[in-house]
């Protein structure tokens, strides 16, 4: 008997406790820390937010989008002084503006208003919005840190260069003259052509030294005129030619 | 020839004459360019209507009870979320927000009314409460009384706060910038941990838990195990846990549990 209580007690499979705890609402104290169980602590644990993993950084992956602003007054009425100033002006030099003083400037714009040549500051923000849709979009590039522009209707570079001497902090970078875009360089060169009208002059008088030169040779006497026709034959003639450079390889007909 | 060397020369000496003159600030200024500058536009206060007392009201130390009655601690009215008054009133913009549970004695609300109405500015700026008058009774035995003899006779009376109550709300034509340092100063002094809230910052708290619950990437959630009892774990859960999902424990609340 007793040895089959014993086999029945060892085989059984599962033992459910005869005494189980109730839990009691009035022991939930809310005033501080309980001491959490064992069990719950490990709940915690294992149950802990997970963020999830960071993407790429913003504008790894496609660059910022580009803030749309609306348009201030002031921004477009600038903009219209410098369309009017580019459209109004045939020589529009940009100069880099070097710490240059008050003082130093306005001895400058004096010197400079004498030969009706302004000096006008825009913004590079301004510059770099009318620059690109114009035909002079060659001229951003010389818009960089403080930029000034003189300007005048005629193209008095020569002016312009003997009174940039005097101040050494007005750097010229490049000009738009007659809607020509010239470096530094060639801004200097321009400054020692002759005016135009001594040009046209010199073009003229060779055009007509050649006419003269031949009107006289034909009022010479026949003779003349025949002897120095007959030395030019000789000259042209195949035999001359080739007696003249008897280096050359007889050309194969 | 001689008018133009004149009028160089007189430049010349003008230009010295003037340079002495002004002295060195002139020499030293520098040119600056034209820049832009954008302003922002300012609120609109249109909408907003001031109320006839915008001051906190007094709020009574005792409340009008017929009978007083003693009554046991039901610390259950300081456990969990709060019920009410949680959200924003229509009129309100900035308040505090209690972080836990608590009870408010009328020393508390006096320090914030007198704070508040000392420091805001009655004709663009509200304030209510958004608490009860102190009706829960507490009793206490004299100092120096012997244990025993029964319950004691009431001392005084409070409010209790569950977390995420208001405390209380201001509005007006105002921005946060305005009332953020008086209510700092009292949400500090307040006997459960408290935040300055504004309508949005409260809205995207909220918000900001309902993404951290639906992006977690932990698969094991307390709500899954504790509702699949995973290895018989609701034996030390209660039915708060259940609810609650860990979040809070008695007065306690863990902001950074999902």
């Amino acid at each position: 008997m007793a040895a089959t209580l014993c086999g029945k007690l060892i085989t059984r499979p599962a033992w459910l406790p005869l005494a189980q705890s109730v839990r009691h609402g009035s022991k939930a104290v809310t005033r501080h820390r309980k001491p959490v169980h064992f069990l719950k602590q490990k709940l915690l644990a294992v149950t802990e937010y997970i963020p999830p993993k960071p993407g790429p950084p913003p504008g790894a992956l496609a660059p910022p989008p580009k803030r749309e602003q609306e348009e201030s007054g002031l921004m477009r009425i600038l903009k219209r002084d410098i369309e009017a100033v580019f459209k109004d002006n045939t020589m529009v030099a940009v100069a880099q503006n070097n710490s240059a003083t008050a003082e130093d400037m306005l001895l400058l714009k004096h010197r400079l208003k004498k030969h009706n040549i302004n000096v006008k500051f825009f913004p590079n923000q301004v510059t770099r919005a009318f620059l690109p849709g114009s035909p002079y979009r060659n001229m951003e590039t010389l818009f960089v840190g403080p930029t000034v522009l003189l300007v005048s209707k005629e193209p008095k570079v020569k002016q312009m260069l003997l009174a940039l001497r005097g101040s050494p902090q007005i750097v010229l970078l490049g000009a738009s003259i007659e809607n020509t875009l010239l470096s530094r360089q060639g801004i200097l060169a321009y400054s020692k052509l002759p005016a135009i009208t001594t040009t046209q002059g010199e073009l003229v008088g060779s055009l007509t030294l050649m006419t003269s030169q031949t009107a006289s040779m034909l009022r010479h006497h026949p003779a003349h005129l025949s002897a120095l026709l007959q030395q030019y034959i000789k000259q042209q003639s195949p035999e001359a030619s080739a007696e003249q450079s008897p280096a050359q390889p007889p050309e194969a007909v | 020839m001689f008018a133009s060397l004149r009028t160089a020369f007189s430049g010349l000496a003008i230009s010295r004459t003037s340079g002495c003159s002004a002295g060195g600030a002139l020499t030293h200024m520098k040119v600056l360019s034209v820049g832009l500058k954008t302003y922002d536009v300012p609120p609109d206060y249109s909408g907003v209507v001031m109320p006839e007392k915008p001051k906190l009201k007094f709020i009574n130390k005792v409340p009008n009870f017929k009978k007083v009655k003693k009554e046991m601690k039901r610390l259950n009215d300081i456990r969990g979320p709060a019920k009410g008054a949680d959200k924003f009133t229509e009129k309100g913009q900035y308040g505090i927000v209690a972080l836990g549970g608590g009870f408010l004695h009328w020393g508390h609300i006096e320090m914030m009314r007198l704070t508040i109405n000392r420091r805001m500015d009655p004709r663009t700026t509200y304030a209510s409460w958004r608490i009860n008058a102190p009706y829960k009774p507490i009793t206490a035995k004299g100092l120096g009384k012997r244990m025993g003899g029964g319950k004691g006779a009431i001392d005084h009376y409070v409010s209790p706060v569950r977390t995420g109550r208001l405390v209380l709300e201001m509005g007006g034509k105002i921005e946060l910038g305005d009332v953020e340092p008086v209510l700092k100063e009292v949400a500090k002094k307040l006997p459960f941990p408290a935040k300055v809230v504004s309508r949005e910052s409260l809205a995207a708290m909220y918000k900001e838990h309902e993404e951290r619950a639906a992006n977690n990437q932990n698969p094991w959630t307390f709500e899954t195990v504790a509702k699949g009892n995973m290895m018989g774990v609701r034996k030390v859960l209660s039915s708060f846990d259940l609810r609650n999902h860990g979040r809070y424990a008695g007065k306690f609340f863990y902001p950074n549990r999902v």
